[in-house]
């Protein structure tokens, strides 16, 4: 799969860091920063994938919907894309293309069970009309690559495919999808920046087998230590802070 | 002229023109595009009535369609919504090779063959390059350009076939272009589908009609065993692991040479490479190109040489009637490719003599699914129903099985 990722669009749509790191000019008027933006997006991601186990879809469509919704929003303000209509509608979206479709009546159905709160309120006529817009905000650009084949295969020829280490470095690879990652950075990197964390974690030393991938290991650690900039900052995080960036978006009133 | 009255903004860029006809999800449009003054072909997709957005089908054709650039594979220009549909522009071709090989007045020499075999096989070989897979290969699929160029299109039901371990439904292709592994039921399934497809594709090149016409799943195995001769596990190991496997009572093969009087034995050798049973031992869309077909002589003729339908007008009504089952002579999953109507006359009298010949079983069975509902795969098969001959005791417990899988098909989204 690999061969072909170089040749993809999501390789020729990945983006710097910087350009992912922005609030759009309508949020930015309302006082958005930038972090709002991260508390946001993460705060969607956990809805998606929320959402994404009362409908039981696998693993893929989740990610490739956190993947459009962060997509949509390094072009499009959270001002204009409402992010409560947004996440379920990018899950809708991602269960086509995944090839495993869930009815927007069954999302509806579970967004109401799942909250009671207006601003998740949401009919399927919103999520269809949505979904036409977040078309166009990808540019029609479907196709994502993932790194969990990666993981699976790199632990394997690593001999390190254990029950332990595959939940470990699956788990931290899911938590990747609550930041902004997968924009950035070739998946087979992500996956080895999860592999890294989890063996350090595990005290085992792959040192030799890590010398002998060919990828600059610069950035793989790189990845890793974003990674666990994002839990430490993780347990910062509180209720109140998320809020507050919501807060200042005040969409529904 | 009549067409200035139809024209119409499109989303401001696009001049729309005239219908050119019923795709597989929506009206086609002939446009001009204002900003480049090239001639494009833009698809309005209907919304389903089952209210799930944008249509399923589409939304494949976009997504492969946008990863896959290359000049045997369409174009798609552009995309955009307008008053609540999506519209898809794609690069306008003039013709399709269905349309070329049942015009009686064009000749097709060996060299034009060669051509339109290298350029299906180079888009091919292209898809499977970047896993995709394309699974509706037939002529009417294989659109030409006002140069010549062939160029693969309706990738409505292609997929990313990477994932190892995936397991699909075998209820793709037109019928006449199933490879066997399909017939047989095999959900795990590789490019190999889209080469035997292109096989029958070589076979109705040279021989200028559909080469196995299969009028059920059952029959058109029977066919692919008179063309080839029974398959035997010695030529195909997992033959017998298969699904839907039965048991065909043996028959020999003739010479390949007797049903291709016409052909080179170069084109002999690469036609039973591609009809090889096992589709492991198949050979691929690449190594087909790397055959000494294409570089022995005559040479592929050069695509703006290629002899195409003179550009006359005929009546509209006779080429994308959706009602019309016996005018369609592939089997109609969908309505006819959509083709301006320049081909002539002579062009539909010939398909419908052919049809006619077929009459009792294909349009039955074609023609009542059809009335049913325009997306039933025409792989539905409804001969079942009727009396079986005799001959064939083994298949009626298999054919249950088949059957309850068919009726619990894929039907993601009817319209």
């Amino acid at each position: 799969m690999a061969a072909n990722f170089w040749t993809s669009s999501h390789y020729k749509q990945l983006l710097d860091q910087e350009d992912v790191d922005v609030a759009q000019p309508l949020d930015r008027e309302k006082g958005i920063t930038v972090e709002d933006y991260k508390l946001i997006k993460m705060q969607m991601s956990n809805y998606i994938s929320k959402l994404a186990q009362h409908v039981k879809v696998r693993q893929r469509v989740v990610a490739t919907a956190v993947t459009y919704m962060r997509r949509c929003y390094t072009r499009k303000s959270m001002t204009e894309y409402d992010p409560h209509l947004v996440a379920p509608t990018c899950l809708y979206l991602a269960s086509k293309a995944e090839e495993s479709t869930v009815q927007a009546r069954l999302l509806v159905f579970y967004i109401k069970k799942i909250y009671s709160d207006e601003k998740y309120r949401y009919e399927v006529k919103d999520i269809l009309e949505m979904e036409m817009k977040i078309l166009e905000a990808l540019n029609y650009y479907l196709v994502v690559f993932h790194p969990y084949r990666s993981l699976v295969q790199f632990l394997q020829d690593a001999g390190m495919n254990d029950i332990n280490m595959t939940h470990l470095s699956w788990g931290i690879l899911n938590d990747t999808y609550k930041m902004d990652l997968i924009l950035v950075h070739p998946p087979h990197l992500i996956a080895l920046a999860c592999i890294y964390i989890a063996s350090v974690y595990r005290e085992k030393d792959n040192t030799a087998w890590f010398e002998e991938l060919r990828v600059d290991m610069n950035v793989v650690k790189n990845i890793s230590m974003e990674i666990l900039d994002f839990y430490e900052n993780q347990r910062l995080v509180s209720e109140e802070r998320i809020n507050a960036a919501f807060g200042k978006l005040a969409l529904k009133t | 002229m009549a067409e200035v009255d139809l024209s119409k903004k499109v989303a401001d860029r696009y001049l729309k023109r005239e219908v050119l006809g019923e795709g597989t999800y929506g009206v086609v449009y002939k446009a001009i595009d204002t900003k480049t003054g090239q001639t494009v072909a833009i698809k309005k997709i209907r919304l389903g009535k089952q209210k799930e957005g944008v249509n399923f089908t589409a939304l494949r054709e976009i997504k492969l369609l946008k990863e896959l650039k290359s000049p045997h594979i369409i174009e798609l220009i552009d995309a955009f919504p307008h008053k609540g549909n999506l519209h898809l522009v794609f690069e306008f071709m003039e013709t399709d090779l269905e349309t070329v090989i049942r015009n009686t007045n064009i000749f097709l020499s060996p060299a034009d063959i060669k051509s339109y075999m290298q350029m299906t096989l180079k888009g091919l070989a292209f898809c499977h390059k970047k896993w995709v897979l394309h699974r509706d290969m037939k002529p009417n699929n294989l659109l030409i350009g006002s140069h010549g160029q062939l160029k693969l299109a309706d990738f409505g039901l292609a997929r990313i076939f990477g994932s190892p371990d995936r397991r699909f439904t075998h209820q793709v292709f037109a019928r006449w272009y199933r490879a066997p592994e399909l017939l047989f039921g095999a959900k795990q399934y590789g490019a190999g589908v889209d080469v035997w497809a292109a096989g029958c594709i070589f076979a109705e090149l040279l021989n200028r009609r559909p080469f196995l016409q299969g009028s059920s799943d059952i029959d058109q195995l029977g066919k692919i065993f008179a063309a080839f001769g029974t398959a035997t596990p010695s030529q195909w190991p997992d033959l017998a692991y298969l699904p839907d496997y039965v048991e065909y009572q043996y028959v020999a093969a003739p010479p390949l040479r007797s049903l291709f009087p016409s052909a080179s034995d170069d084109a002999l050798d690469l036609l039973s490479k591609m009809f090889t049973y096992d589709p492991k031992a198949r050979i691929t869309a690449q190594q087909a190109l790397e055959h000494r077909y294409f570089s022995s002589a005559p040479l592929p003729t050069e695509p703006n040489k290629l002899p195409r339908p003179a550009t006359k007008r005929a009546s509209k009504a006779s080429d994308f009637n959706p009602q019309e089952g016996p005018t369609v002579l592939s089997p109609p999953r969908k309505t006819r490719r959509v083709m301006p109507d320049r081909e002539g006359f002579e062009g539909n009298a010939n398909r419908t003599d052919k049809i006619e010949e077929h009459a009792g079983e294909t349009k039955n069975a074609d023609g009542e699914i059809a009335g049913r509902n325009e997306q039933v795969p025409t792989s539905v098969d409804f001969s079942i129903f009727a009396a079986r001959p005799p001959s064939r005791p083994t298949i009626n417990s298999a054919d249950r099985s088949h059957l309850k899988r068919k009726l619990d098909l894929e039907f993601q989204h009817p319209e």
